[in-house]
C-alpha cells in the first residue's frame, strides 16, 4: 500500500504529474470554498466551457505552448462578460449563462473537428493529460496558486461579506461588481491553470467537490477552508496513485484526471453516507439535554 | 419621552425617488435629528424600503434631495450602518455570530488588513449590548429569528455609526428580542446617533419613537407620533383600511 503511494513518483514524469496535481488540488479546494459560498457552481461550469474554444485556437495557432494563452484570453473575457451580466440584473442570468456556455463550447467543437486528429485532441482538451505536464505548466499553476492565496487572504473579509450579505455590503459602500470581477477572474485563472492537467470539463469537479465535502463536515469557515484544501491535495495524490497502479499492476487503463475526480466524489459519498448513518443513530437515541432544532 | 434636539442628521427636502420612469415615492420632506428615532410606517409596498435605500444612497433621488450628515448619501456611508431583515440572509451560511458582528468593523479596518484586537473587542462589546455574548461561537443560522436580528444590530453597533438604518427589525420577533433591540437602539441614540426604522407596528412607533414618517407611495405625514398617527391621516394613508380602536390605538384591516 505504502509502496503504491510513494514508489511511482520517483520517475520524473510522474513526479511532475504529482506536483501539478497536488498544487491544483490545493488551489481548487481553496477557491472552491469561494465558489460554494457564492453558489457559483453553474457560473464556474460556464467559464470552463467558454474557455474551450480558447484552448483549441491556442493549440491550432502555436501548438501546446498556445493552450494556456488561448485559455487565458477566453477565461478573462468570459469572467468579465459574466460579471457584467450579473451586474445588470435585467436579463435572466441562468439563461444568459447557458446560451454563452453552449455557444462557446459549440465554437470550440467546430474548430477542433476541422483537425485530422479530431478525437484525440478533443479528449485531451476536455479531460486533460496530466502525465505530460511540463515544468512550464507547473510554474503556471504555482503562480495562480500564489495569486489565489494573496487574493483570498487580502480580500477575504470583503469577499465573505459580499457572499453573506450583498445588500449590506452595498450599503457599506463596497462596489459589488468590482468584488465579483475579482472573484470571477480568480475562478477563470484556476480553470486556465487546470486545463493542461485535468481538462476543461473535469476542473469543475475539483472546484466543487472538496468544498462541498468540507461543508458537510463543518460549520466553521476556517475548518472548511482547511479541509477543502487538504482534501483537494489528498484526492489528487490518491487518484494519481490509483490510476498509475491500475495501469501498471493490473493492466487497466484509468484516465488520471478522471480518477482524481472519482476519488474526490468517493470521499463526498462516504461523508454523506456517514452523516446519514450518524443522523439515523441520533434519532434513535437522542443525547440527554439536547434540544432539537 | 423627552425630546432630543440634536443637529439634523438626515434631511429629506421634497425628495422623489424613482426606479426608471415610475416614481416609487414622492415628495418626502422632513428631518431626522441626532439622538432621535424616527419610524417609517405605511402599508406593504408603501415605499419604506425605498426610502431606506435612499438614505443609503442605493436608489436615485430624481427631484428634491436627501442629505445625510451634510453630504450626499453615498458619501456618508462610512458613518451609516444598515441592519437588513435577518430572514433575507442564508441560514445555512457557515459563519459564526462573532464573525457576523466583526463585519461591522470591516470599513474601519480597511482593505487588505485583518481585524485586530481592538476590532474584536468592539465586536464583543456590541454583541454584549444586544445580550448575546454567550452565543458568539454559534453558527449564525442556528439562532432564532429575533436573535439573528439582534446579531445584525450588534454588527451595526460595532461600526459605531452616526446614523443607524433598520429595515423591519421587529417583524416576527419575540418580546424578549424586541426589548433587547429597543434597548440597544436607545443606547445608540443616547450617544447621539440618529435612527431610522421601518415597521408595521404603529403602537411601537407611537410609544418608542420620537418621530413618525407615514408613507404610501407619497408622504402623508412627518412629525411627532401624536401629530402624525391620527385616525384621519392613517385612514388616508391606508386607503380606508384603518379602523379606530379606542382613543389612541388603531387596528388595521389589510385589504
Amino acid at each position: 500500500m505504502i509502496e503504491t503511494l510513494f514508489a511511482p513518483f520517483s520517475r520524473p514524469y510522474l513526479a511532475r504529474a504529482l506536483i501539478e496535481a497536488v498544487l491544483l488540488g490545493a488551489l481548487c479546494g481553496a477557491v472552491g470554498v469561494y465558489v460554494l459560498l457564492r453558489r457559483l457552481a453553474f457560473l464556474t461550469d460556464a467559464i470552463t466551457h467558454t474557455v474551450f474554444p480558447g484552448v483549441v485556437v491556442g493549440f491550432l495557432v502555436s501548438g501546446r505552448a498556445g493552450i494556456v494563452p488561448g485559455a487565458l484570453v477566453c477565461a478573462v473575457v468570459a469572467a468579465g462578460l459574466f460579471t457584467a451580466i450579473a451586474a445588470t440584473r435585467r436579463v435572466n442570468e441562468d439563461a444568459a449563462l447557458a446560451v454563452l456556455l453552449t455557444a462557446f463550447f459549440g465554437i470550440g467543437v467546430v474548430l477542433v473537428s476541422r483537425e485530422r486528429s479530431y478525437t484525440a485532441d478533443l479528449t485531451a482538451f476536455l479531460f486533460g493529460h496530466i502525465l505530460t505536464v511540463d515544468s512550464t505548466d507547473i510554474m503556471v499553476t504555482g503562480a495562480v496558486t500564489v495569486l489565489a492565496f494573496v487574493v483570498l487572504v487580502g480580500l477575504g473579509k470583503e469577499l465573505l461579506l459580499r457572499a453573506f450579505d450583498p445588500e449590506g455590503a452595498r450599503a457599506a459602500g463596497y462596489r459589488i461588481a468590482a468584488l465579483d470581477l475579482v472573484g470571477n477572474m480568480l475562478i477563470a485563472l484556476v480553470v486556465v491553470a487546470a486545463v493542461q492537467a485535468v481538462g476543461t470539463v473535469l476542473v469543475i469537479a475539483m472546484l466543487v467537490v472538496p468544498a462541498a465535502t468540507a461543508r458537510l463536515l463543518s460549520d466553521r469557515l476556517g475548518v472548511i477552508l482547511a479541509v477543502a484544501t487538504g482534501l483537494g491535495m489528498l484526492g489528487a495524490w490518491l487518484g494519481l496513485s490509483v490510476s498509475f497502479e491500475a495501469s501498471r499492476g493490473h493492466g487497466v487503463r484509468l484516465a488520471a484526471g478522471a480518477t482524481i475526480v472519482l476519488v474526490l466524489v468517493a470521499c463526498y459519498a462516504v461523508v454523506t453516507l456517514g452523516q446519514s448513518v450518524r443522523r439515523a443513530l441520533t434519532r434513535l437515541s437522542p443525547p440527554p439535554g439536547q434540544v432539537p432544532r | 419621552m423627552s425630546k432630543p434636539t440634536g443637529s439634523p442628521a438626515i434631511v429629506f427636502d421634497h425628495a422623489t425617488i424613482a426606479y426608471g420612469r415610475t416614481a416609487a415615492l414622492e415628495r418626502v420632506h422632513g428631518t431626522v435629528r441626532a439622538g432621535e428615532i424616527v419610524a417609517l410606517v405605511g402599508p406593504n409596498g408603501a415605499g419604506k424600503s425605498t426610502l431606506i435605500k435612499a438614505v443609503l444612497g442605493l436608489v436615485p433621488v430624481v427631484s428634491g434631495s436627501v442629505t445625510v450628515l451634510d453630504r450626499r448619501p453615498a458619501e456618508a456611508r462610512r458613518q451609516v450602518a444598515y441592519v437588513p431583515q435577518a430572514d433575507t440572509l442564508d441560514p445555512d451560511f457557515p459563519i459564526s455570530v462573532a464573525q457576523v458582528v466583526l463585519m461591522g468593523r470591516y470599513r474601519r479596518i480597511g482593505w487588505l488588513r485583518p481585524p485586530g484586537r481592538a476590532d474584536r473587542d468592539a465586536a464583543a462589546a456590541a454583541l454584549a449590548a444586544v445580550g448575546l455574548e454567550h452565543r458568539a461561537a454559534d453558527r449564525f443560522g442556528l439562532l432564532s429569528g429575533g436573535q439573528r436580528q439582534r446579531v445584525l444590530l450588534a454588527r451595526a453597533i460595532a461600526a459605531q455609526p452616526a446614523v443607524l438604518v433598520l429595515d423591519e427589525p421587529f417583524n416576527g420577533v419575540d418580546a424578549v428580542s424586541q426589548e433587547a433591540l429597543l434597548g440597544a437602539i436607545r443606547d445608540l441614540t443616547a450617544r447621539g446617533a440618529a435612527v431610522v426604522v421601518s415597521t408595521h407596528d404603529l403602537g411601537l412607533a407611537q410609544v418608542s419613537c420620537d418621530g413618525v414618517c407615514l408613507l404610501n407611495r407619497r408622504q402623508f405625514g412627518f412629525g411627532p407620533p401624536d401629530a402624525v398617527l391620527t385616525p384621519d391621516t392613517l385612514r388616508a394613508a391606508y386607503g380606508g383600511a384603518a379602523l379606530e380602536l379606542g382613543d389612541r390605538g388603531l387596528i388595521l384591516a389589510h385589504s
